[in-house]
């Protein structure tokens, strides 16, 4: 019983590290925070109930020490900060230009927006998991995830119809003429894919 | 009437854009994240788990 816990955090961890980085972008802190993680687990492994979601349980402690650390410092995000190597990906010029643009605009979602998205993008987390994770209703998390999209798509490829509501919405209209230029970049491989897919 | 046919006209293209942004978003993001997902894990954070798998047999 006990060594089939520590196999699943072990097994766990490249997606504890996929989190940890969607929420503080800054592959250092990003560490730290993955082996706070595993350290509180292992802690409360006591508390877990076999057989429940032990994925929801491990990012869900992530996500509160994330939360819990950003209440301490109160700044962690910092997009000049962007880990290198994740844009160090070879390929064309045009490739990483559009790679640079679409890390610069993730760091401009709100974090819990940008977790709902890599989270269910690249993890393939349905929205009740995205919810348990989040602690919040799976509207909520479906919400976060057609938010952040909508916006990605507005700021990199310019669409502006339609909008965005609320805060990130308002920011859209002051920021759009700004990030116009941008647009080309992110339009070109859109259409690469298109063609490829 | 006239203008709900033009609407549905535009939202096609608009619906093929969506899936080719929806396929770049995602190639762009594993492009960003495969490395750290698959980068070995720290030695200092599996002997912290094992030497827990050991305090705890």
């Amino acid at each position: 019983m006990t060594a089939s816990f520590h196999d699943q955090v072990i097994a766990i961890l490249p997606k504890l590290r996929v989190q940890a980085l969607a929420l503080t972008r800054n592959r250092s802190v990003a560490e730290d925070l993955v082996q706070d993680t595993v350290c509180n687990a292992l802690a409360a492994q006591d508390s877990f109930v076999m057989g429940t979601n032990f994925a929801a349980w491990m990012h869900r402690i992530l996500r509160n020490r994330f939360i819990s650390d950003l209440r301490k410092k109160r700044e962690v995000g910092n997009i000049d900060d962007t880990p290198q190597s994740l844009l160090s990906v070879s390929g064309r010029h045009e490739d990483r230009l559009a790679l640079k643009e679409l890390d610069a605009a993730l760091a401009r979602l709100p974090d819990d927006q940008r977790e709902a998205l890599v989270l269910g993008v690249l993890e393939g987390m349905s929205y009740q998991e995205l919810a348990d994770v989040a602690g919040c209703a799976v509207g909520t998390a479906k919400s976060r995830v057609f938010r952040a999209r909508r916006q990605l798509e507005v700021w990199l490829m310019g669409e502006e119809e339609g909008g965005v509501s609320g805060k990130a919405g308002a920011e859209t209209t002051t920021r759009a003429s700004s990030t116009r230029r941008k647009t080309r970049t992110a339009r070109n491989t859109t259409r690469n894919a298109q063609q490829t897919a | 009437m006239g203008k709900r046919r033009d609407d549905a006209h535009s939202r096609k293209p608009k619906k093929k854009r969506d899936k080719a942004f929806d396929l770049w978003l995602k190639r762009g993001l594993h492009q960003m994240f495969d490395n750290v997902v698959n980068e070995p894990v720290p030695e200092e954070l599996l002997k912290l788990i094992q030497e827990d798998r050991e305090k705890q047999d």
